[in-house]
């Protein structure tokens, strides 16, 4: 009788507990990046809003932004294709030497195949920080970037 | 006489001008591999935007990159890369500042491809140190292609990896860099 209760109340529970620990451990290990096409913007702003509270003040700006998923609109400045055929668009101002520099997922590549240069278009991706250089322009960067075609 | 003035000083102009030129690139990839031999599964992130110059006058290279740049397959190694190990919220950039060895024996006007050594300071971590690593430059149709190989040892740049993982982490990482150069209009 007594046996039985100890295998009812006390092993039972622990392999059920281990078990779900288990799962939850594998599952977090492999846990992939999530599409940023599917996850929420933390903020949506013009390019121009952006470049401009970076160049105001570069600390409290990559608090405020560093790993939250960007909405960021603007004008095409270019469209960059490596050798592996992955592609980065920067957006911005033509007149400025700054512009947010997306890495666009690879995964997504197809919606920045036909691009052309001067169109208005959202982008969402990860900001990882701001690169300030007086020979380069002051660029903000996105990875995992996708287009936003929602307004 | 006011001509030959104009061809004069078009002449000197250009002619300092090809001497001050700057190449780059703003999507430069920087591939890291610190799988030690006996961790079973792979080490290794790539940055696809990092930043590199070139004077090709005077052989000066830079390169500079966000550490939140560089992307992992699993996203739980990579918050532990951002938190743990490089503290990319205290150190957000790597930076390294050197030069082309032997620079003038690099023809960039014309299409060739040479090998060079390339010695400067790398700073991660906020730790700076001296590094070497053998390049190979390819000139092709107005653009540089740099390429290069090195490792780098983790404690040097006080990169420290706890017990528990320490037999999957190598503790030195080699690096691969890749970039294609395009010429900087001023």
């Amino acid at each position: 009788m007594k046996r039985k209760k100890i295998i009812r109340y006390i092993v039972l529970p622990l392999l059920v507990i281990g078990a779900v620990a288990a799962i939850y451990i594998y599952k977090e290990y492999n846990r992939k990046h999530k599409d940023t096409a599917r996850v929420k913007a933390d903020y949506s702003l013009t390019t121009t809003e952006l470049l401009n509270e970076f160049a105001a003040n570069e600390k409290a700006s990559g608090e405020k932004y560093m790993d939250k998923v960007l909405r960021v609109e603007g004008a095409v400045k270019d469209i960059i294709k490596d050798e592996k055929g992955f592609y980065t668009i920067a957006l911005g101002d033509t007149a400025s030497m700054s512009s947010v520099r997306c890495s666009i997922d690879s995964t997504h590549t197809n919606e920045v195949i036909s691009l052309k240069k001067g169109a208005i278009l959202a982008v969402k991706g990860i900001c990882t920080g701001y690169t300030a250089d007086e020979l380069l322009g002051a660029d903000v960067v996105l990875v995992r970037s996708v287009v936003d075609s929602k307004k | 006489m006011k001509r030959t003035i104009l061809v004069t000083i078009l002449a000197i102009f250009t002619a300092t001008s090809i001497h001050a030129q700057k190449y780059y690139t703003k999507t430069g990839k920087i591939y890291f591999d610190a799988t030690s031999s006996s961790s079973p599964e792979k080490i290794e992130a790539t940055n696809r935007t990092a930043t590199c110059v070139v004077d090709v006058s005077s052989g000066a290279i830079q390169f500079a990159m966000l550490m939140k740049g560089f992307e992992f397959e699993r996203a739980l190694m990579q918050e532990h890369f951002n938190e743990n190990y490089v503290e990319s919220h205290k150190f957000p950039k790597a930076e390294f500042k050197g030069k082309i060895k032997d620079n003038h024996e690099i023809d960039y006007t014309k299409d060739g491809t040479y090998k060079a050594k390339v010695k400067g300071d790398l700073t991660i971590h906020g730790e700076t140190k001296e590094v070497e690593a053998e390049g190979k430059f390819v000139i092709k149709g107005g653009k540089i292609t740099a390429e290069a190989e090195f490792s780098v040892k983790l404690s040097d740049f006080k990169i420290s990896i706890p017990g528990l993982v320490a037999d999957k982490i190598a503790k030195t990482a080699k690096i691969t860099v890749s970039c294609v150069l395009e010429l900087l209009k001023s």
